[in-house]
């Protein structure tokens, strides 16, 4: 690599073995599927959820790659944040690079179709282009880092993604004290929380 | 690692949400692209900083450089670089523009049989170049401005590889006459480095030292460590400054000494007689000057300078008494036909006054062989270009179609040279002629290093990929030189430019030299140099003039512009200029006098006439210039570049404004420099009327105290009354009786904040006798806070966009029985009394704006912030009529589709909402950074620690005149600086507004006095 003063040791096999035993203990620890390897046949149950990530008539928009959380969140329980780092620590959320994927994937789930798309994308070197579901409206600073360290669930906002094969906006309605509805993610929805939580209620805090 | 680095990442993803309309669906989907590998350092939304050096200017100002995803968005001061100490002045913050420009060349170009410049691939170029390096061997020259050492070694070798004539460093403003005096003075051809914060005098003979150099931010700040009055009640430091002119420099001086210009010289010996006369010196100074001085006595000397003598023995006295006194040396716009014996005439007071090996460094002449910049080898090229000597002319990092004037005939010579490279980035003048354009890095995507001074050596690192198809100016020179064959790639070294950098600070901890900036050692200790034996032999006399005009034409140096290559950049153009507060636009400043006399007020245009040509420009009168003379400043009147040329009006050839080196004779001093003050002039009405887009119309406040001002008697005495009692004040607090009781005088008190829950109450100090108004806390807030550049026509319609501006008061200004004075009127020479109020958003604890609001678009935060939410203003203006300073600005036009052309709309700052059209914006306090120390000290579980949250402006001032801070922390700084008992105050406290801000009043030192 070039050398650049803002520079760490490499972390990137590091993860790359830890994504291996995080995912295999999970397969170990857990009823469900077999542990499979990497030339091995993939599960049933993964084969499945792929085809209902991929389900054109289930709610919520096509994705380039038929991905499901159910399967990854839900059924092998890797964390929210395992990849997407840096929610944590910064206002944005992080989306896992394609290299991530392929920490796991390289060894795992060859014979799946959305795999190979990925395996595709990684041959190539290009990114995946995800279609954004959670959007916030104009001119709103998020911070996601805040959120997470004060003990708001992701599902809280982003709905049951562990259950979702495809994931969508699941639909919300809060209701403001005189009776007008605010959507899911529209500024009557946050406050509505930041009011029971006797959070910040300050326009500045958020719009700037 | 893998063979991807993070430049390849970059290039691979785009890093943020890429929108994409879908079709038949009303709501456009957006796109989530992550990285594909995600480079280690960046975690989205986290911004990461490398250490860089600026290359704006020859001083070597350290750079931090923000960025975010992988795209540089702000440039700061490197806190630990011994120059600029944290600060960058407004050229170095504008220089983020250049990477992003629109102006840009894309890729390698070659101009055709039809003359059009059409792409051409890197080995193509490289290919032709070879051979055409190959055809003109001895004929091959460089032009260039001053690289750093180690592309300058390998240019070099480069040069004697491929059989080259040679090369010829080209600098339009470097100090050549001051080298040559200290080399006829000391023996040493080398440039002093001055230290102003140990006086208690400084002399300045026109330096300008304050907007051009040799190192502007770091004389602004030791100049105002040696003036702080806080620290030494009474003691403070004196700024006299010398000149035909009040320049920005003169305007921050105590005493504006009105002298001809060219006559520093004489003027400065005259001194140096007076203060010999008064006891100065030691008796080994005294003996070897008393011979030279014997023929300066300042009566004999008083009619060639303009200065009477009362004056220069009044200021030879004060030297003599000073503990420590140092004299600047004339600076770019009076560098005459005499600027060598000038130069050495100050040295020579210096050195009368002791001020050498104390405030006045002679380091050490450069290794041998080190080119400098020359303005003799530059004419001498121009001659072999006219001689058909030069078969194949290089040029890198100059632009001397416009820098050189027209009288050298350097235009025609261009045109004789068969084959004109260029290594420009981006497009000038000069490129615009050129056969091959073989385009550089911009300084952020470079790697280099400067050497700004002995014990300073700084690194350039890249920051971003290389946007467009470009090439390290030494890589391609590199790569033509291995085209040329096996002998001549034999003699060059193998690898990029990268490496023989790395190579040449093998010396160093390179990792820790990068991350930091650079090398940095202590000052070493610098020896009071013996003078030569030569020394006082000098021909100092009247500047020889050309033409035979009436007034002398003086051109003005600009801190914004520079030598013209400033011109390009939209925030330096959109900022006015510090002394007459015109933009986008060139002016001829006349004394009231010349303008009475020509019959022609502001905006009537002059032409004027000098043996090297004529110009046309609009006149702006003002007390603050002789009557001998008219100064037009330098760096307008480009005619290539989207902002620095006509283009706004449709006519990108036509030149916005005028060049004024385009009427300079090109005449040379005693060794050879560059002769800026070389021609008088005639001048003429012309009867026509150009409107100069002047921001501030009046200079008069009228009374209204927004910049104060307390003589140093009053601050001695702890004259309480002096700033507090003000304005309408007046009258109350005879009414009200002590000023300090009454209501509306009371400070900022935190047991009667309005949300006591909150821990904090944001505030600032801003110290006017600090403030020098150099304009970096503007450019600073329009690149922070995404401050739209509005252009000519509408600064013209009074519709500048800045959050930030900078008020030029003369005085207290006085009613004028309802007339209004022109510009400038009450400017005169004698003691200075010019306040510079950066005017912002002053955080009202009882803010006139927000009950006007209908929709509560602007209201009070519980942080004691004037909040403006933007999706909820609908455009009523009324803030903006209620608002008494006058700060709120409306977005009439929807700048954020046009304001940011090209890639310019990388370098938006991410944290800050891109305002629509329609609504009102203003100072936020850069709420976002507040927002960021918030989010991380709450994670941390604590509040925000004083001084881990500033604003740009802040960040930016070089001279610390700004402070922010919590007002509800006693201990915090800006508390301790609100709490001076004797020159805080609140502009317009009379109307109750309860401003955060509170200024500290500008200190009047006055005249010297004779002692009694």
């Amino acid at each position: 690599m070039a050398s650049r003063a803002r520079w760490r040791p490499s972390r990137r096999a590091l993860g790359l073995l830890g994504a291996s035993a995080l995912v295999t203990a999970s397969l170990l620890a857990l009823p469900g599927p077999e542990p499979v390897g990497a030339q091995g046949q993939s599960s049933a149950a993964a084969r499945e959820a792929q085809t209902l990530a991929g389900d054109e008539s289930a709610p919520g928009p096509k994705q380039p790659i038929p991905f499901s959380h159910a399967l990854h969140a839900g059924t092998y329980q890797i964390e929210c944040l395992y990849c997407h780092t840096g929610t944590d620590r910064s206002m944005a959320a992080g989306v896992p690079s394609v290299e991530s994927c392929m920490g796991c994937h390289s060894q795992f789930g060859a014979d799946l179709e959305g795999v190979q798309i990925l395996q595709r994308y990684w041959d190539e070197k290009k990114p995946i282009e995800w279609v954004q579901i959670h959007r916030l409206p104009e001119h709103v600073q998020f911070p996601h880092h805040r959120h997470v360290k004060a003990g708001v669930a992701c599902q809280t906002c982003h709905g049951p993604v562990q259950e979702m094969h495809k994931v969508y906006l699941v639909p919300d309605t809060k209701w403001w004290p005189w009776g007008t509805p605010a959507r899911k993610l529209e500024m009557g929805w946050c406050i509505s929380c930041h009011r029971e939580n006797e959070a910040t209620q300050d326009c500045f805090a958020c719009h700037y | 690692m893998p063979e991807i680095d993070r430049r390849e990442f970059l290039k691979l993803v785009g890093a943020s949400a890429g929108a994409a309309a879908a079709a038949g669906c009303s709501e456009p989907v957006e796109k989530l692209i992550p990285y594909v590998i995600q480079p280690e350092e960046i975690t989205p939304g986290i911004p990461v900083y490398y250490a860089s050096t600026c290359q704006e200017c020859p001083a070597g100002c350290g750079l931090l450089v923000k960025t975010r995803e992988g795209r540089p968005i702000k440039l700061e001061g490197n806190p630990s670089h011994p120059i600029n100490r944290g600060s960058l002045c407004a050229r170095g913050q504008a220089a983020i523009g250049r990477t992003y420009h629109p102006d840009r060349y894309p890729g390698p170009q070659r101009r055709n049989q039809a003359g059009q410049l059409e792409p051409v691939s890197w080995d193509e170029a490289i290919r032709l170049l070879a051979r055409k390096v190959q055809e003109a061997g001895p004929g091959t020259w460089l032009l260039s401005g001053e690289p750093g050492p180690t592309a300058g070694r390998w240019i070099d070798r480069w040069l004697t590889a491929v059989g080259a004539g040679g090369r010829v460093v080209h600098e339009p403003f470097a100090p050549e006459a001051v080298r040559e005096a200290t080399s006829a003075v000391f023996g040493v051809a080398s440039e002093p480095l001055f230290d102003l914060s140990d006086t208690d005098l400084v002399l300045d003979f026109a330096s300008d030292f304050l907007e051009i150099g040799p190192s502007p931010v770091e004389h602004g700040r030791q100049l105002a460590a040696a003036r702080d009055v806080a620290a030494a009640r009474g003691r403070t430091a004196r700024l006299v400054s010398v000149g035909p002119r009040l320049s920005m420099t003169a305007s921050n001086a105590d005493e504006w000494v009105s002298a001809r210009p060219g006559s520093e010289g004489l003027l400065a010996l005259a001194v140096a007689r007076a203060a010999l006369d008064a006891g100065a010196g030691s008796p080994e100074a005294r003996q070897a000057l008393a011979g030279l001085l014997e023929h300066f006595a300042p009566e004999r000397v008083a009619g060639q300078t303009g200065v009477d003598a009362a004056t220069i023995v009044r200021l030879g006295r004060a030297a003599a008494r000073a503990r420590h006194a140092v004299a600047l040396p004339p600076g770019v716009s009076v560098t005459a036909r005499r600027a060598k014996a000038s130069a050495a005439a100050v040295l020579l007071l210096n050195h009368l006054l002791g001020a050498v090996g104390r405030s006045v460094r002679i380091p050490p002449a450069p290794a041998e062989g080190r080119r400098r910049p020359s303005y003799r080898e530059t004419l001498a090229l121009v001659d072999a270009m006219k001689s058909s000597k030069v078969k194949l002319l290089l040029v890198a990092d100059a632009n001397p179609l416009y820098s050189l004037p027209v009288a050298s005939g350097f235009a025609a010579a261009l045109e004789k040279v068969p084959f004109v490279v260029s290594f420009a980035s981006a497009a000038d003048e000069t490129s615009a002629r050129a056969h091959l354009i073989l385009p550089d890095h911009t300084p952020l995507e470079s790697w280099g290093d400067a050497a700004p001074r002995l014990g300073v050596r700084s690194l350039l690192q890249p920051t971003v990929r290389p946007l467009h198809d470009t090439r390290a100016f030494v890589d391609t020179l590199l790569d033509v030189g291995r085209a040329m064959g096996s002998e001549v790639a034999a003699k060059l070294p193998p690898g990029s430019f990268r490496n023989l950098l790395e190579e040449a600070w093998a010396d160093t901890d390179w990792r820790t030299a990068l991350a930091g900036g650079g090398v940095f050692e202590g000052a070493s200790p610098a020896p009071s140099l013996p003078l030569t034996p030569g020394a006082t032999r000098l021909e100092v006399a009247e500047p020889l003039l050309e033409g035979d005009g009436e007034w002398v034409l003086l051109p003005v140096t600009s801190g914004l512009l520079y030598d013209g290559r400033g011109a390009n950049l939209p925030w330096l153009q959109e900022v006015p200029d510090p002394v007459t507060k015109v933009a986008w636009q060139s002016w001829a400043e006349i004394s009231h006098a010349t303008a009475g006399r020509l019959g022609v007020e502001l905006g009537d245009v002059l032409a004027v006439e000098t043996p090297a040509g004529r110009l046309e420009v609009p006149a702006f009168p003002r007390g603050g210039i002789r009557d001998d003379v008219i100064g037009v400043p330098i760096g307008q009147g480009h005619t290539v570049g989207r902002y620095a040329s006509d283009a706004e009006h449709g006519r990108p050839d036509a030149p916005r404004g005028v060049n004024v080196i385009q009427v300079l004779p090109a005449a040379t001093d005693e060794a050879g420099g560059r002769a800026w003050l070389a021609a008088r002039a005639r001048v003429q009405k012309t009867g026509r009327f150009q409107r100069v887009a002047v921001v501030q119309t009046s200079q008069n406040q009228r009374k209204r105290r927004l910049g104060e001002a307390v003589s140093l008697a009053a601050l001695a005495a702890g004259d309480a009354h002096a700033p507090a009692a003000n304005g309408h004040g007046e009258a109350a607090a005879e009414t009200h009786g002590d000023g300090h009781e009454h209501e509306l005088l009371k400070p900022y008190d935190a047991a009667k904040d309005s949300a006591p829950d909150s821990p904090y109450r944001w505030g600032m100090a801003i110290d006017l006798d600090r403030c020098t108004s150099c304009n970096a806390c503007v450019v600073a807030c329009y690149v922070e806070n995404n401050v739209p550049v509005v252009g000519e026509t509408r600064t013209l319609q009074a519709r500048q966009m800045s959050w930030l501006r900078l008020e030029r008061w003369v005085g207290d200004g006085d009613l004028e029985g309802g007339r209004k004075l022109p510009i400038g009127a009450k400017e005169a020479p004698g003691a200075v009394d010019v306040r510079h109020t950066p005017q912002l958003c002053q955080h009202c604890g009882a803010a006139p704006c927000e009950p006007v609001c209908p929709v509560l678009a602007t209201y009070h935060t519980p942080e004691g912030l004037n909040g403006m939410i933007y999706n909820r203003c609908v455009g009523t203006r009324y803030c903006s009529n209620n608002c008494p300073y006058k700060v709120r600005r409306f977005s009439y036009f929807d700048y954020s589709r046009e304001n940011w052309p090209g890639l310019l709309s990388l370098m938006l700052n991410p944290d800050v909402t891109v305002r629509g059209q329609g609504v009102m914006e203003k100072c936020t306090f850069c709420v976002q950074r507040i927002a960021a120390a918030r989010h991380t000290a709450t994670l941390e579980g604590r509040t925000i620690r004083d001084g881990e949250v500033t604003t740009a402006c802040a960040q930016a001032c070089p001279t610390q005149a700004i402070t922010f801070g919590n007002l509800k922390d006693e201990k915090s700084r800006v508390v301790q600086a609100s709490h001076d008992p004797v020159r805080s105050y609140h502009a317009l406290h009379e109307l109750n507004t309860r401003p955060a801000i509170t200024y500290l009043a500008k200190v009047k030192r006055g005249v010297f006095e004779e002692e009694a």
